[in-house]
């Protein structure tokens, strides 16, 4: 028996990997009884930093405003939106939202907080928890992976420049994937396929769980006052594994997703941030796999942040061809042809962002597309540089969700932007009706 | 003459002690009021710019508690105030200075609060915190701990580091279930390969002497004469293994031509086509001679891009090897083969002017094990009569001895009892011993003491005990867990002892895995891992190649490296006749006579202009825009990292040059900067920080020297001289690079020293310095300079301190 190991059958694997990563399951939650009428919802989020383009509308750079002209249905899209144009009737443009707390707080320190609406001061670092983590307590029970949670730099980074989007119900930040490498392992590849050792290897992590938990008294009362606290958040993170190993043994018959020769064709595994481009498409096309393939319903992506000079994006527009570092490029804005220059990165984003919804589009469900069963919120928490009110939002897909589209939609500083998280967050089946300082749901969107 | 009266004697006598008692501090007879004296005068003074309405550099005054020795983060604030009046940097330039009376006053009672704050903390902070191994720490440990070489960290997420930019800091460390899990599944991947079971596998033994692959591999020129061109490919069809160490054996030889790079020889190992992963790299070697070398490289073969069996059209397992050598010049083109040639594939023309590689043959042997079960397997389960006789027992052993490794001290009975237990219950459910014990262990793995330096303790400070000194020892200096020596003498009780430990830090210091405090401190401190994040612009830097930028690290690190091995002083970092080279640096730097890829020691010419760390070119351009240098950032980068005195960050609502005026575009950086500081909002920071890196224009983004700025006006490029002068805050005029090192070395000394003094003992502890630390410092300091700044000097008082022997 253990003789095996050393002759592991890799023939029946389409996908043998060099060295997987075999504890899918830890991460996995239970398959919840689905009634056939309760069809997949999803919802994800893609973010980037320090805003976008805005030259005044007399200014000769104008055509590089990222907001269209003219609004409700009669807008037309600049020129670095004009590649949403195609999904027009499948998303909104949003303008004139923010978080109010993130109005009190530092030019650079609002990213964490785009899917929280927390307030962070220098003092007060502690986050809360994030839409897609709410909707993820919801809905993650029914897929083997409860969220997918990426970024470029991977980690969680430090507090006002956190390289994740996601925070658990403690507002701990969950540490992002990055490696497309390991993410495809993760979610897509086939490790230890003989299910009895898996199910024995299971049941002894769920007693060394317990039993680190019932020792922990112990060595709690032998740590001074200052190592307690961080002993709690090994222990918080032990629980959290134990609740999924309880739950996650339904998983081990169900096999790991096949894909489809296409897909791979398409996923350029090796992908790094020297080469954003073909990294940020194979980013998006994981989350386009994870969820087609229903291993997840929930997944976050930070393409680019505010860390700027620790931040691995933040020569992303120069190894592209694009005249200065994200931060300059920002920051420039206001010089001549600086509009431009930015306007046209704002536009790279958005064919990132138009390919993403397109392979969404054009994947067949029971009842329209992929894409109108996922909610995607896209967007920045800086207008321009520094300025944390009028986010640039793109809230996409969902209509068979209850979203109605079509639109550009002008907001004042009154709405918070957590009711669009909140109306999100409603349309993927969360029944609440406040998230974090929402006021209300967004009607406008509503069909 | 009237005599004095007795309450005027009294008067005098008090005056006369108050003086002898803090004679620093002595002010007014009448101790001050917070409320009657020092709240007025904040009021009128500072509350307008730290205030409810703006918090300038993100400090206000008003709300911070008066109770210092409970609010311990208002007492570092209450400090910073302290720092800023006694420099005179606060009130700004432009506003009325306090009067002396109002200086005193707020002095007076905020350094007799802190002092009180001090005095109470003495006993119960700065204390170590209860720190996780970061990645470098982790895969160091179970390196050592398990035997085996392997990635440890290719699962866990990166280490957030703390404000001063260290990621081994207690504090910033985080932990989160996707950690945990990986460190699960790591443990169980790692002793997998480590704890064997069965018969010894059947070994394969290949040797190639010339390619053997058909035309899949795209139009490359198959041949054992290696240029940029070539590849030597051997490949294995079917029989080759999955599992377990390979050994790549190959004799190669060089023919060299003079002043041509020296070849590079890589070995990969793949070939997976499926997911585009093709090959790994296992190593790169160079060759600097040519006479034929047998060489090995070893690596996992369930790390390597493994072929998918069954897809039959793909080659099998694949050893490339090629010449890595390449910069960048455009590549000859392929050629037809003559008629009546049978070699197969593409042709590629020699280039004359290169070196070659000439492989004689290629071996690959795999699994490869030193005996079986191999030495790990033996170290952890070790032989024993026991093993028959009392399964039970001889458990036990086991488990004691790899949890007293794992724990770095004894494990306790009631430890083992309850590991034994574990194994116990989970026996049963598995069918070979081997495999229950190798859970057990991923057990221990995954337990705090294992993951965390553990120190536990009241709310008092203590004296560390040995085995704790031990850890801190070798994590400081070699950041993995104590060796066989440390372990001894903590056993014995007497690694404390001052001699003892002074000879214990001379021994891991002239180890070479000292190294990894080299650079793990040196990149910690002076950001350099921010090189990577900077992309270099083509259009001013056409011909510089990536390498380079490891090789920017490099220097800096083994500068730093060099100074600690033979106990230079520090000052050095601030002017130097000597710096670190390899040839791609050197040519890089226009320096002649370093060839190939070792670093090694070069004198300067007599303009030092590489001198000390302000002319390496890992800080500036780590410090530019990748296009041009940025003065800004370069001076904030002296004044945090070198001077220990960071400037406030920009407050949220910069106002905005109008940098739309095509004239101001026109000015150069430094005139930029200067109606930047004419802008009285500007001024207040930026007069104390464009100066120290306005000094540095010489330098361009990528550290070359220049006499003039290059910039880009739409099509055109357009040229101006370099300004290097400028006015330092203290008045100093100053002009170049060399300039500013004088003053550095001259003016600010003390400051470099007391910086790094900070950062290495910060380093040291794994946390940030809190006032309980002032003394320690002081005191470090006041030697490290006595003593000429010697580094080695420095590591022995940071080690014999008393933050470092305390829990």
């Amino acid at each position: 028996m253990a003789q095996k190991s050393w002759h592991l059958d890799r023939r029946k694997f389409l996908l043998g990997t060099g060295a997987s990563l075999g504890l899918p399951f830890l991460e996995c939650m239970a398959r919840g009884e689905t009634p056939a009428t309760d069809r997949p919802r999803r919802f994800c989020s893609m973010y980037f930093g320090f805003g976008v383009g805005l030259p005044k509308k007399e200014s000769e750079q104008a055509e590089w405003s990222w907001f269209p002209e003219g609004e409700g249905r009669d807008y037309t899209h600049n020129k670095s939106l004009e590649p949403l144009e195609p999904h027009r009737e499948k998303l909104s443009i949003l303008g004139g939202l923010s978080h109010p707390n993130g109005r009190k707080m530092g030019g650079h320190d609002t990213g964490d907080t785009f899917l929280t609406g927390a307030l962070l001061t220098s003092k007060f670092l502690r986050n809360t928890v994030s839409a897609d983590q709410v909707v993820a307590q919801h809905v993650g029970g029914r897929t083997r992976f409860p969220s997918l949670v990426l970024s470029t730099d991977g980690g969680v980074g430090e507090p006002t420049r956190s390289s994740t989007l996601s925070y658990d119900a403690k507002g701990r930040p969950i540490p992002a994937l990055n490696e497309p490498r390991r993410v495809f392992d993760r979610f897509f590849g086939v490790g230890d396929d003989d299910v009895i050792a898996k199910r024995r290897r299971l049941a002894s992590a769920s007693s060394m769980l317990d039993r680190v938990l019932e020792d922990s008294r112990d060595l709690k009362r032998r740590l001074g006052s200052v190592d307690r606290e961080k002993f709690d958040e090994y222990l918080a993170s032990v629980r959290e594994i134990e609740q999924r190993v309880e739950r996650s043994q339904h998983w081990l018959e169900v096999p790991a997703p096949e894909l489809r020769d296409e897909d791979r064709e398409l996923l350029h595994l090796d992908a790094d941030d020297e080469a954003p481009k073909r990294f940020i498409e194979t980013m998006y096309d994981l989350v386009y796999l994870a969820l087609r393939t229903d291993s997840t319903r929930v997944a976050t992506y930070q393409v680019t942040n505010m860390a700027d000079a620790s931040s691995k994006a933040g020569k992303f527009p120069q190894l592209e061809g694009f005249k200065g570092s994200l931060h300059s490029l920002a920051h420039g804005w206001n010089k001549p042809e600086g509009a431009e220059k930015l306007g046209r990165w704002d536009r790279f984003m958005a064919e990132r962002l138009a390919g993403f919804l397109a392979r969404l589009d054009a994947a067949e469900e029971p009842h329209g597309s992929l894409l109108d069963s996922t909610v995607v919120v896209y967007g920045s928490s800086n207008s321009q540089t520094h300025n944390n009110t009028n986010y640039p939002l793109v809230l996409a897909g969902g209509s068979q969700l209850g979203l109605k589209h079509g639109e550009y939609r002008r907001f004042g500083a009154d709405v918070p932007m957590s009711n669009l998280l909140l109306t999100a967050m409603n349309a993927v089946g969360v029944g609440t009706d406040r998230f974090a300082d929402s006021t209300g749901p967004l009607t406008e969107v509503l069909g | 003459m009237i005599p004095p009266s007795d309450d005027m004697k009294a008067l005098q006598l008090l005056l006369l002690l108050t003086a002898s008692l803090s004679p620093g501090l002595l002010v007014a007879a009448e101790p001050v009021d917070f409320e009657r004296d020092v709240l007025p005068v904040l009021k009128a003074r500072c509350v307008a710019c730290h205030g409810p309405d703006t918090q300038e550099g993100r400090v206000r005054i008003d709300t911070l508690s008066t109770n210092l020795v409970d609010d311990r983060a208002d007492a570092e604030t209450w400090h910073e105030v302290l720092h800023a009046l006694q420099k005179g940097e606060m009130p700004p330039e432009g506003e009325t200075p306090l009067t002396e009376a109002e200086r005193r006053t707020v002095v007076t009672w905020v350094s007799n609060a802190i002092e009180k704050a001090v005095e109470a903390g003495r006993r119960t902070n700065g204390r170590v915190v209860l720190r996780r191994l970061n990645r470098v720490e982790y895969q160091n440990t179970m390196s050592d701990l398990l035997g085996i070489d392997m990635n440890f960290v290719r699962d866990l997420p990166p280490d957030s580091p703390s404000e001063d930019g260290f990621t081994n800091d207690g504090n910033a460390l985080r932990m989160s279930s996707l950690q945990l899990e990986a460190y699960l599944e790591t443990a169980r991947r790692a002793l997998d390969r480590v704890i064997v079971s069965g018969p010894a596998p059947k070994q394969f033994d290949y040797e190639f002497t010339e390619s053997n692959v058909g035309n899949w591999l795209g139009k490359v020129e198959r041949s054992n004469r290696l240029q940029r061109m070539q590849r030597f490919l051997a490949t294995m069809k079917k029989e080759y293994p999955e599992r377990g160490d390979f050994l790549i054996r190959a004799r190669v030889s060089a023919e060299l031509v003079p002043d041509a790079p020296y070849p590079l020889l890589e070995v990969s190992l793949g070939y997976r086509p499926d997911t585009k992963i093709l090959f790994d790299e296992i190593d790169v070697v160079e060759f600097t001679t040519p006479e034929e070398r047998t060489l090995e490289f070893r690596g996992r073969l369930e790390d390597f891009p493994l072929p998918v069996r069954g897809q039959g059209k793909f080659p099998g397992l694949v050893v490339r090897l090629r010449n890595a050598e390449d910069d960048g010049s455009p590549r000859p083109k392929a050629e037809k083969r003559e008629k009546g040639d049978k070699r197969k594939g593409t042709f590629y023309p020699p280039e004359p002017d290169r070196s070659t590689l000439v492989v004689h043959s290629v071996e690959f042997h795999a699994p490869v094990f030193d005996a079986w079960p191999p030495a790990a397997h033996r170290r952890i389960l070790f032989d024993s009569p026991l093993r028959e006789s009392d399964e039970k027992a001889y458990v036990t052993e086991v488990l004691r001895r790899f949890a007293s490794r794992a724990y770095r001290r004894p494990a306790t009975d009631e430890e083992i009892t309850k590991l034994v237990d574990f194994y116990t219950e989970v026996r049963p459910t598995f069918p070979a011993f081997e495999d229950a014990i190798r859970e057990t262990l991923a057990y221990v793995l995954i337990r705090p003491e294992f993951l965390y330096l553990v120190e536990p303790s009241g709310d008092e400070k203590r004296p560390a005990d040995d085995w704790e000194l031990a850890s801190r020892l070798s994590y400081f200096l070699w950041s993995t867990m104590p060796d066989e020596r440390l372990r001894r003498l903590a056993a014995d009780g007497t690694l404390h002892e001052p001699k003892t430990l002074a000879a214990e830090v001379d021994r891991l210091l002239a180890d070479p895995r000292s190294q990894r405090l080299v650079d793990q401190f040196t990149s910690q401190w002076l950001g350099l891992e921010v090189v990577d994040r900077v992309a270099v612009n083509p259009e001013f830097h056409p011909d510089f190649d990536n390498r380079l930028k490891t090789d920017m690290q490099s220097e800096t690190q083994r500068f730093f490296g060099e100074l600690l091995e033979h106990d230079l002083s520090a000052l050095r970092l601030l002017d130097s006749d000597f710096t670190m080279l390899n040839e791609r640096l050197a040519k890089h730097y226009g320096v002649e006579g370093v060839r190939g890829e070792t670093f090694r020691r070069v004198s300067l010419p007599a303009d030092r202009r590489r001198g000390g760390v302000l002319g390496h070119a890992s800080m500036l351009l780590a410090n530019s825009t990748g296009g041009d240098s940025h003065p800004v950032r370069r001076a904030v980068w002296i004044r945090d990292r070198l001077l220990g005195d960071p400037p406030a960050p920009p407050p949220p609502n910069v106002p905005t040059l109008d940098e739309a005026d095509p004239k101001f575009l026109k000015l150069s950086v430094r005139e930029q900067l200067e109606i930047h500081r004419n802008t009285p909002a500007c001024a207040s920071c930026h007069d104390g920080i464009d100066p120290w890196g306005i000094a540095l224009e010489h330098f361009d983004a990528v550290g070359l020297w220049r006499d003039e700025v290059r910039r880009r006006e739409g099509r055109k490029t357009t040229t101006s001289p370099v300004d290097a002068s400028d006015v330092l805050p203290d008045g100093t005029e100053i002009d170049g690079a060399d300039a500013l090192r004088e003053h550095l070395l001259t003016e600010r000394r003390d400051d470099f020293a007391r910086t790094l003094v900070e950062r290495m003992l910060t380093y040291a502890l794994g946390r940030r310095l809190e006032l309980t630390d002032l003394t320690t410092v002081d005191r470090l300091s006041d030697e490290f300079v006595a003593n000429d700044c010697r580094l080695r000097d420095l590591v022995r008082t940071i080690v014999a301190s008393e933050p470092f022997r305390t829990k």
